[in-house]
């Protein structure tokens, strides 16, 4: 509240003598301190160029989605929600609930500056209805440089087959050779790592964007599911249920070696003072064409005909593609800016890594939700659950997944 | 007895009751009836995020029934209401039985026992998750203090996850059973307990003969809050396992909250609320209706 | 005859004092968490007493916690909590009472089948009734106002509340009814000069219960309650859970202590009174 309040007496003294800024409701779900930091910076952007920021945060992406759809049909939409860039608000499009931004796109050239992938979820049927605002990439490869240290591996791994005999390395050490947490979405991660990086891009876009049946039933795909459950035998007994974090801490206290997690990772690794490249390393993918996985944040602008409302979308959409703000928002959210041509000097190892791959156009590739529905991403993930934690046969899991993807 | 009233002494009365009753039965037909025809009408289309006109018959119903981590819901349900029901019964009426004695502390104790039900799961769940983790928890603690062989695992071992839920949930509510118990044995009559220790009767056959079937009305009301509780379980599986390990430990709510909002698949949803709502009304409606009868016999209005 | 009672209250307090322990192992565990810094606890070792000992994350669940953009801590949803519980516990309590007091006394044509319905729809979990409730209240204009909550908790908690008073008056002697209704009592009338006056011990376990449940609602504040009166859960929540960011354990355990102090001093304060109330009998029937 009282923050509300300076900033308001902030804007006040920058704008004009009248009336105060644009209003902009903004429903999302950054409440972590990191997260907080983050959504700061875009908020500052936004009151800089003359706006009002009314904060809505709500815990959870599933939670604060499922409220923004509330407020929509209740007749109480926010000015703005935040979605994932993926197929989670095409329903939202197609009943006609969102405002589009065409006029923001084109003058600041969307079509040239997003990438392909990016731009195929926010622009619909020629129009464009959310502002992208960051890039994450869920499938990181982490180590514990202590812990490679302690299992003897000189360097970092880099194929997938050193990867596995630094697992074995690992083991023999008595350190626990692959952190994970056993919840359904970790499972899905490191099922898309090893889609991505064993399988190859070709096959990852047959099985995930287009779903063909042939392929899932195929000999690839199955060495792509063998390996996947391979993984499964390098994780200890306590896996089942822990949260990302908890497993992070164990890279960070030296007691296991690997983690396959998204970059948000580094907020934990910085909480407790270890820094990139000394304390600890990442690792994008493996091959010097490996894709980067494109996930991200994107904020769409419910259906209103209130002229102060729409002034603030507006506004809003325009100050989130800026150079600036996407430099400010990802150096503190763990993740990389959607456009290319920034500045990276002030972004850290990884995040300098993963901005120089994106550079490659080839090497761009869509996390499962951009092409899949939110459905179907579930029944693929209830599926390899099951897969990695019960011994089912492969091929077994093959004929279920080409059914749970052909709904 | 009493002289024949007169009509219209009764009439004005009754009408008020029925005009009193009218904001219950608006909220019961609307909120309630309404929102269940509501969820059969929508189980019948192929509604994503939004409620649609498109109706698909029963394919829904045709998907939820091939879907192996319904069936399972529905069986882990089945197994975590008999055990927890049973068992926040026995702990509460142990608890309860025992508190009665007249023991030193009473407040202090009955403050322990009630403590977790004030609390949210959110924050509790983890802790619980914690403490039965096998590498964290108390298989930890007890092995560092010598006791090697001992295993508490359950909580990472698919067939026993459902145990560990149990676990957690009986704690939370067994305090206030134990309350409601308690304040059931304290309504029973002191001449009774005088007449009984008159006669010589031993303090724990009293309470099997004598007590408990006073206390019949009791656990029938506590077993009717215990059986919606179950119905509604969702938090402790959230924060405690995730429904994992895989699907181990899913039920029926964490289905239909994660179609409803996560899917976006408000009709499978819907059809999942429907089946689990006629089940239970299948299992509970003939023990309402034998308890009513009951009732009747023993002259109850 | 001395000798086996001492056994047997040996016995007793073995079994009281066992259980105390494992009721209150979560809380030992939750009340250490939060007293040590993110560097101990990444440790792992969860029964260990804090090695240095802090305060801080009690100050920051409190005050400066980030829930979103601002960063207070969960004191800002308190507040807001208590505006929604109040009108909450009264209004479900009143038609509670004067539900029950019609469906034991006067009993009018279809009022069994109304129990029934409502009881039914005990068993109705929250999520479902979500999307037609949402509309209703729309539709009412309601949606998103602390009229909206207040409504929906009602709603909610009709079944339990019905229950409890058609119980109690249930075990209430007819004879001083009748003998009412002789003298010329009307149906408002005999509710409030015999029926309420009575009704004190249970209206005082129907307030626990409804604040309990009020106080730590989640979902249907976070709904139905509109941006200004998001309850002190929704802060909680917001601080506790997080998809990507990273978890502060020991915060997280502040916060949730925090948070349950009002329903723990609510017992606290009326305890007796609570045992007292259903002495009546409320669980009869």
């Amino acid at each position: 509240m009282l923050k509300f309040a300076r900033l308001a007496a902030l804007t006040f003294a920058l704008g004009s003598a009248h009336a105060a800024g644009p209003k902009a409701e903004v429903i999302h779900w950054w409440t972590s301190g990191g997260e907080s930091a983050a959504v700061k910076t875009l908020a500052d952007a936004y009151i800089s160029a003359g706006g009002v920021w009314v904060d809505t945060a709500i815990a959870l992406g599933e939670q604060a989605r499922a409220v923004a759809v509330n407020r929509i049909l209740g007749g109480n939409p926010p000015t703005a929600a935040q979605f994932n860039t993926s197929k989670q608000f095409l329903d939202l499009v197609e009943q006609g609930m969102l405002n589009p931004i065409d006029n923001v796109a084109q003058q600041q050239g969307w079509d040239k500056l997003l990438p392909e992938t990016v731009l195929s979820v926010v622009r619909v049927k020629g129009h464009y209805y959310a502002a992208p605002i960051n890039i994450h990439m869920p499938t990181w490869i982490w180590y514990s440089k202590a812990a490679f240290k302690q299992a003897g591996i000189a360097t970092e791994p880099k194929s997938v087959d050193e990867l596995f005999a630094a697992l074995d390395k690992l083991r023999a050490a008595g350190l626990v050779p692959l952190a994970h947490g056993g919840q359904p979405w970790q499972e899905n991660i490191v099922f898309t790592a090893v889609l991505a990086n064993v399988g190859g891009t070709e096959l990852y876009l047959k099985v995930f964007r287009d779903k063909d049946r042939q392929t899932i039933e195929g000999e690839a795909f199955k060495k792509v599911l063998l390996s996947f459950k391979r993984l499964q035998s390098y994780t200890d007994k306590g896996a089942p249920g822990r949260n990302w974090n908890d497993a992070t801490s164990m890279l960070i206290t030296g007691k296991a070696g690997v983690q396959i997690m998204g970059d948000w990772a580094k907020g934990e690794f910085a909480q407790a003072r270890q820094s990139p490249g000394k304390d600890y390393g990442c690792i994008a993918g493996f091959g010097a064409k490996s894709p980067y996985i494109i996930q991200g944040d994107v904020f769409v602008f419910p259906k209103t005909n209130d002229p102060q409302a729409i002034k603030a979308q507006q506004l809003l959409a325009s100050v989130m593609l800026t150079p600036a703000t996407q430099v400010a928002f990802s150096n503190k959210k763990g993740s990389i800016p959607v456009r290319t041509d920034v500045d990276n000097a002030s972004m850290d190892l990884c995040a300098q890594q993963g901005l120089a791959i994106m550079k490659d156009k080839s090497r761009q590739l869509g996390n499962g939700e951009i092409y899949m529905s939110p459905d179907q991403n579930g029944a693929l993930t209830d599926i390899l659950t099951a897969y990695w934690n019960k011994n089912l046969p492969v091929e077994k899991v093959q004929k279920d997944i080409a059914a749970a993807l052909k709904n | 007895m009493t002289a024949p009233r007169s009509w219209w002494k009764v009439r004005p009365g009754q009408l008020s009751a029925s005009v009193a009753l009218l904001p219950l039965a608006m909220i019961v037909l609307v909120a309630y009836a309404g929102t269940v025809l509501w969820s059969l009408r929508v189980s019948l289309t192929d509604a994503r995020t939004f409620p649609s006109d498109v109706y698909v018959g029963l394919a829904q119903y045709e998907r939820l029934f091939h879907n192996e981590r319904w069936l399972l819901s529905l069986n882990n349900l089945a197994l975590y209401g008999l055990l927890f029901i049973g068992l926040c019964m026995v702990v509460g009426l142990l608890l309860a039985v025992f508190i009665d004695q007249k023991v030193r502390g009473e407040g202090l104790l009955r403050t322990v026992f009630l403590y977790p039900y004030a609390m949210s799961f959110v924050a509790t769940g983890l802790v619980w998750q914690w403490l039965l983790n096998p590498e964290l928890g108390l298989q930890n603690a007890v092995q560092t203090l010598g006791f090697d062989g001992v295993q508490i695992d359950w909580i990472v071992d698919q067939d026993k996850v459902m145990y560990t839920i149990v676990l957690a949930t009986v704690w939370q509510a067994s305090g206030f059973v134990m309350a409601l118990l308690l304040a059931g044995l304290r309504s029973i009559d002191a001449q009774i307990w005088n007449a009984a220790r008159i006669d010589g009767i031993p303090t724990w056959q009293v309470y099997v003969f004598i007590v408990l079937p006073m206390l019949g009305e009791s656990i029938a009301t506590v077993f009717v809050l215990l059986l919606t509780a179950t119905v509604k379980l969702f938090d402790a599986v959230v924060s405690m396992t995730q429904g994992g390990p895989g699907n181990a430990s899913e039920v029926p709510a964490k289905f239909i909250m994660d179609h409803l909002f996560g899917r976006a698949n408000l009709a499978l949803a819907s059809a999942g609320s429907v089946v689990l709502l006629l089940s239970f009304l299948a299992l509970v409606a003939p023990l309402f209706y034998a308890r009513s009868r009951y009732q009747k016999r023993v002259g109850h209005p | 005859m001395n000798s086996r009672l001492s056994v047997a209250r040996w016995g007793i307090y073995c079994f009281l004092l066992g259980a105390a322990l494992f009721f209150l192992l979560p809380a030992y565990v939750m009340l250490v968490t939060s007293l040590k810094s993110m560097d101990e606890i990444r440790l792992g070792h969860l029964f260990a007493l804090p090695a240095e000992l802090t305060i801080e994350p009690w100050r920051s669940a409190w005050s400066s916690a980030c829930t979103g953009l601002n960063c207070e801590g969960i004191r800002g949803g308190f507040w807001n909590s208590v505006g929604i519980v109040i009108p909450s516990t009264v209004v479900p309590i009143l038609l509670g009472a004067l539900n029950g007091y019609a469906l034991s006394f006067w009993r009018p044509r279809g009022s069994q089948a109304l129990f029934a319905v409502l009881m039914a729809g005990a068993f109705i979990p929250a999520q479902v009734m979500m999307y037609p409730l949402i509309q209703i209240l729309a539709v009412l204009g309601i949606f998103g106002s602390l009229a909206g909550i207040v409504l929906v908790h009602t709603i909610f908690s009709m079944p339990v509340m019905t229950l409890l008073f058609r119980n109690y008056y249930l075990s209430i002697p007819t004879e001083l009814f009748h003998a009412a209704r002789i003298d010329g009592g009307g149906f408002l009338r005999i509710f409030f000069e015999l029926v309420l006056p009575m009704s004190v011990p249970i209206v005082t376990v129907a307030a626990i219960m409804q604040i309990t449940g009020v106080w730590n609602d989640y979902i249907l504040g976070l709904v139905f309650a509109g941006r200004e009166h998001l309850p002190m859960t929704v802060q909680l929540n917001n601080i506790i859970n997080t998809t990507t960011g990273t978890r502060l354990y020991n915060v997280n355990m502040a916060a949730t202590i925090l948070t349950s102090l009002v329903p723990l001093a609510v017992y606290f304060a009326s305890g007796r009174w609570f045992v007292r109330g259903i002495t009546a009998g409320a669980l009869k029937g």
